[in-house]
C-alpha cells in the first residue's frame, strides 16, 4: 500500500511513539487524524504540525470512542489505516511481600490498563471498520503491542493487555482478510519515551539494557519505521512484527 | 447454472452440487453465516473480476440473487 494520500487515524498521537508515527506519515504525505485525550498537547502538535487533524477522545470510554468516530465520519467517508497506538505503562506484581504484609494488585488499575489498552483497541477498530466494510474499503488495522505480550514479571495488567491486542490481531486478520482488510501487529521492546523512563526509573532502565541484545533501547522512529514497512506490504497480515533490539522476555 | 458458479457456491458453503438452486437462501443454510457469506463474496469477486458494492453484498443472500447481481455487472455465468 502507497501510504501517500491515504486517510489514518493514529490513537495517542501526540506524545511518545504515537507523535514519531504521525510525524514519520506525515512526511510519506498521508493525510493524519490523531485521535487523543490530551487536548493542550494536541493543541501543541497542531502549533507544530498544522496539516493534522485532532479529535478529543478518551480511547478507554466506549461512549468518548463512538461520538470521535461519529466526527470523523461525518467528514470522511472511511479512514484507509487505523493505527491503535494510545496506550498507559504500568508496572506492579500480582502481591507484593513488603514489611506490612502482602500488597495486592490494585484491582482498579487492572480495570485502568486493560480498558485503555485493550478495550481501546476493540472500541476503535469496531467503529473504524464498519465504516471500511460499508465503503469496500481495503484497509489496514495496526495494533501497537509490546513485547511484554509473552509476559513480563511485574506488568500482569499490561502483559495481559498486549496477549489480548495480539489475540485481537490474528482473529480479526481471519475474519476482514476477505474484505481485503489486513490487521498487524507491531510489538516494540523497550524505546526512548519519556513514558517508558517514567514507567520503569533509571535503574531498572539500565538493568533492562543489559539484556537487550544491541544493550540500547529502541528510538520512536525505529518504531515508526517499522509501522510504515508493514502497513507497505501489502502480503504481511495476522502477524505480530516485533521490535525488540533482540529482547527476550 | 454455469459450472464456475456451481462450483464456487458448492466449495465455499460445503454443499451437493444438486442442492444449488435459485430459490435456495442464506437462511436455509446452515454454513451459510455472515462470515462464510465473505468468504463468497471475496471467491466470487476473485473469480468474476468485479467488486459488489455493500448494499450488494448484503442483497446477495440467495443463489438467484447472486446470479441477478453478477448479470448486472456483466458477469457470464
Amino acid at each position: 500500500m502507497d501510504i501517500r494520500g491515504k486517510r489514518i487515524i493514529v490513537t495517542g498521537g501526540v506524545r511518545g511513539l504515537g507523535r514519531a508515527m504521525v510525524e514519520a506519515l506525515l512526511a510519506k504525505g498521508a493525510t493524519v487524524t490523531v485521535f487523543d485525550v490530551n487536548a493542550s498537547g494536541m493543541a501543541e502538535l497542531i502549533d507544530s504540525h498544522p496539516e493534522v487533524n485532532c479529535i478529543e477522545c478518551d480511547v478507554s470510554s466506549y461512549g468518548s470512542v463512538v461520538e470521535a468516530a461519529a466526527n470523523y465520519h461525518a467528514k470522511n467517508k472511511s479512514a484507509d489505516i487505523l493505527i491503535n497506538n494510545a496506550g498507559i505503562l504500568y508496572s506492579a506484581p500480582l502481591a507484593k511481600i513488603s514489611m506490612t504484609g502482602i500488597e495486592k494488585h490494585d484491582a482498579d488499575m487492572w480495570n485502568k490498563v486493560l480498558a485503555t489498552n485493550l478495550s481501546s483497541v476493540f472500541y476503535m477498530t469496531e467503529c473504524v471498520v464498519e465504516k471500511m466494510i460499508v465503503s469496500r474499503t481495503k484497509g489496514v488495522i495496526v495494533n501497537i503491542s509490546s513485547v511484554s505480550a509473552s509476559g513480563n514479571m511485574g506488568q500482569s495488567a499490561y502483559s495481559a493487555a498486549k496477549a489480548g491486542v495480539n489475540a485481537l490481531t490474528v482473529t480479526w486478520s481471519k475474519e476482514l482478510g476477505t474484505m481485503g482488510i489486513r490487521v498487524i501487529a507491531v510489538a516494540p521492546g523497550f524505546t526512548e519515551t519519556e513514558s517508558t523512563k517514567e514507567a520503569m526509573g533509571e535503574m531498572l532502565l539500565q538493568e533492562t539494557i543489559k539484556r537487550v541484545p544491541l544493550r540500547r533501547l529502541g528510538r520512536p522512529d525505529e518504531i515508526a519505521q517499522g509501522v510504515i514497512s508493514v502497513i507497505e506490504n501489502d502480503f504481511f497480515n495476522g502477524k505480530i512484527y516485533e521490535l525488540d533490539g533482540g529482547l527476550v522476555i | 447454472m454455469s459450472t464456475k458458479l456451481s462450483e464456487i457456491i458448492t466449495s465455499t458453503l460445503r454443499l451437493p452440487p444438486a442442492s444449488i438452486t435459485d430459490t435456495l437462501t442464506m437462511s436455509e443454510v446452515e454454513n451459510w453465516d455472515s462470515l462464510q457469506h465473505m468468504d463468497l463474496i471475496a471467491s466470487l469477486e476473485q473469480a468474476y473480476g468485479v467488486e459488489f458494492t455493500f448494499d450488494e453484498i448484503i442483497s446477495m443472500q440467495s443463489v438467484g440473487e447472486i446470479k441477478r447481481v453478477l448479470r448486472s455487472k456483466g458477469a457470464d455465468i
